[in-house]
């Protein structure tokens, strides 16, 4: 029989140990330190990757062409496991959350560094060069010009990269570690519960991506050149909706706009 | 700076005093193309050097050469006395360090065709980016000059405009004063009317000639004859990568001896 009540009770947070409130935390700051790692490297990446000397630029293809090219659960798995047994050396077994958080920032970063490396792309040639004209040297130029320049083009991929991130952990429950997909299974093992909370889970799941989707869409706005005109637009059709003249789309947040 | 002074040929500290530019048979290839075959140039200081030719002489990339926008294949280039782009390692040409490159780019304004302001800042914001960051200015003090550079270029009101709100001329304004921030000792202008609607030319050629009439050193690339007439002090007729007649502006307009001058000369008439 189905207990729709223990579904309730959980989602709720009626338990006693409020146990998807602590699986809920551990999903969210694995994602969000994950996901930070993974933009940073997925920039040094991204540079050596666009480097003109080969002794920066192979590497780069090699970790790419790695952590792309094989499933996140096998490395996770090689980490947990693999690593000590590879090195025979017992005391490199990291805790779980350590194996899961390298693991996924070494994969994300290799994801990362293609969306920066479009990024960067696609800001006109003539921004560095006029940068460099005015005296700057790669790096200020970089930070000063072009990445706030490529931010338009990487954060919305970004965004859908973090959505991603946030399921993915999910991953994380087969080694031990009990976010919101290993607690559903854990304690819906013992009792007997386990599809209650493998639902409760999901709702949660739904809940983080759906907020995460508005955040998605407040930033993408904010970056938008043309924000203000598109605010005059908006208070103009609200007040005339108000008016009771017809009505105009308005860019709301949590649509996935795109980021120009 | 003493590994360069040691490298300069005997004679270049000569009678006109220190030359801005002086470039030595220049030699830059794209692939099998050769763009500048053995070019030579010297700008004095104060001094208008306006090169004219056909598209593809080379012209530009010699501007970009000078500031290192291009790497050379052959020759040397040196700026108020230092070698530009290069260090001398047992005789041979080596590509400098960045930081050296940037230090005397800093002092080489460049103003491009396309303007290449940067959209994300407004326009004092593009104008006082550099200097802040590049010289550590103090802010106020740069920020005070860049409201009187806008005032130059007649621009006052548009301080806190974005590029994509302003039109071509107005833009390329900014991208003028944008490089006077620097304070250079020095302003090369690649084809800086060229990009712009024909009723946009004129205000910044106002701002050009202004500079000239200043004594400001420049090196321009136009096809702008009249300007070229008016304003430069030596003229420059460059075709297929080399220099095919070079002198004062009458001298170049009006009493040219290569056929290839004439011809140039007649089509733009």
């Amino acid at each position: 029989m189905f207990r729709w009540d223990l579904v309730w009770q959980y989602l709720l947070l009626q338990d006693p140990d409020k146990l998807f409130l602590s699986a809920l935390w551990t999903t969210v700051w694995i994602s969000v330190l994950a996901q930070f790692i993974g933009v940073v490297l997925g920039l040094f990446l991204a540079l050596m990757r666009m480097s003109r000397y080969p002794f920066l630029t192979w590497p780069a293809r090699a970790y790419i062409w790695f952590f792309r090219g094989s499933p996140l659960l096998v490395q996770v798995l090689l980490l947990w496991d693999g690593l000590p047994r590879v090195l025979n050396n017992p005391n490199l077994l990291l805790p779980a959350w350590a194996c899961v958080v390298v693991a996924f920032s070494l994969n994300e970063g290799a994801y990362m560094s293609e969306i920066v490396r479009a990024g960067i792309t696609s800001v006109d040639a003539g921004q560095m060069e006029a940068a460099k004209s005015l005296g700057m040297r790669f790096s200020l130029a970089m930070r000063r010009i072009i990445l706030p320049q490529a931010a338009r083009v990487i954060i919305p991929p970004l965004g859908n990269e973090f959505n991603n991130m946030l399921k993915t952990t999910s991953i994380a429950s087969v080694i031990g570690l009990v976010e919101l997909t290993g607690t559903a299974e854990n304690y819906g093992a013992i009792s007997f519960s386990i599809f209650e909370l493998l639902i409760v889970s999901t709702v949660y799941y739904l809940l983080l991506t759906t907020i995460w989707g508005y955040i998605q869409g407040w930033i993408e706005n904010r970056l938008d050149p043309n924000r203000k005109l598109k605010t005059e637009i908006n208070q103009k059709s609200f007040a005339n909706r108000m008016l009771g003249f017809g009505t105009s789309k308005t860019g709301g947040a949590g649509t996935l706009a795109s980021g120009r | 700076m003493s590994d360069t002074m040691d490298t300069l040929p005997a004679g270049y500290r000569g009678e006109n005093g220190l030359e801005m530019v002086r470039a030595e048979s220049i030699v830059k290839r794209f692939g099998d193309l050769t763009v500048l075959n053995g070019v030579d140039l010297s700008v004095k200081r104060g001094q208008v050097v306006v090169i004219i030719g056909p598209s593809g002489s080379g012209k530009t990339t010699m501007l970009r050469c000078i500031n290192h926008l291009e790497k050379i294949d052959d020759g040397r280039i040196y700026i108020d006395g230092e070698l530009m782009g290069y260090r001398i390692v047992n005789g041979k040409p080596v590509e400098d360090r960045e930081a050296n490159i940037a230090r005397i780019r800093a002092q080489i304004g460049f103003v491009f065709q396309r303007f290449n302001l940067f959209p994300h800042m407004t326009a004092l914001e593009n104008i006082i980016e550099a200097p802040i960051h590049v010289l550590h200015e103090p802010k106020n003090v740069v920020v005070e000059r860049a409201h009187s550079l806008l005032a130059k270029v007649g621009l006052a009101e548009k301080a806190n405009a974005f590029p994509h709100k302003l039109s071509g001329g107005q833009q390329q304004r900014v991208a003028i004063a944008r490089a006077l921030a620097m304070n250079p000792k020095l302003m090369l202008f690649d084809e800086a009317t060229s990009a712009l609607d024909p009723e946009l030319v004129g205000e910044v050629l106002k701002v050009m000639r202004q500079l000239a009439e200043e004594g400001m050193t420049m090196v321009v690339v136009t096809h702008e004859m009249g300007f070229a007439r008016d304003v430069a002090d030596h003229v420059i007729f460059m075709d297929k990568a080399v220099i095919v007649e070079q002198g004062t502006p009458e001298q170049v307009f009006d009493h040219c001896e290569n056929e290839r001058t004439r011809n140039f000369l007649g089509m733009i008439k």
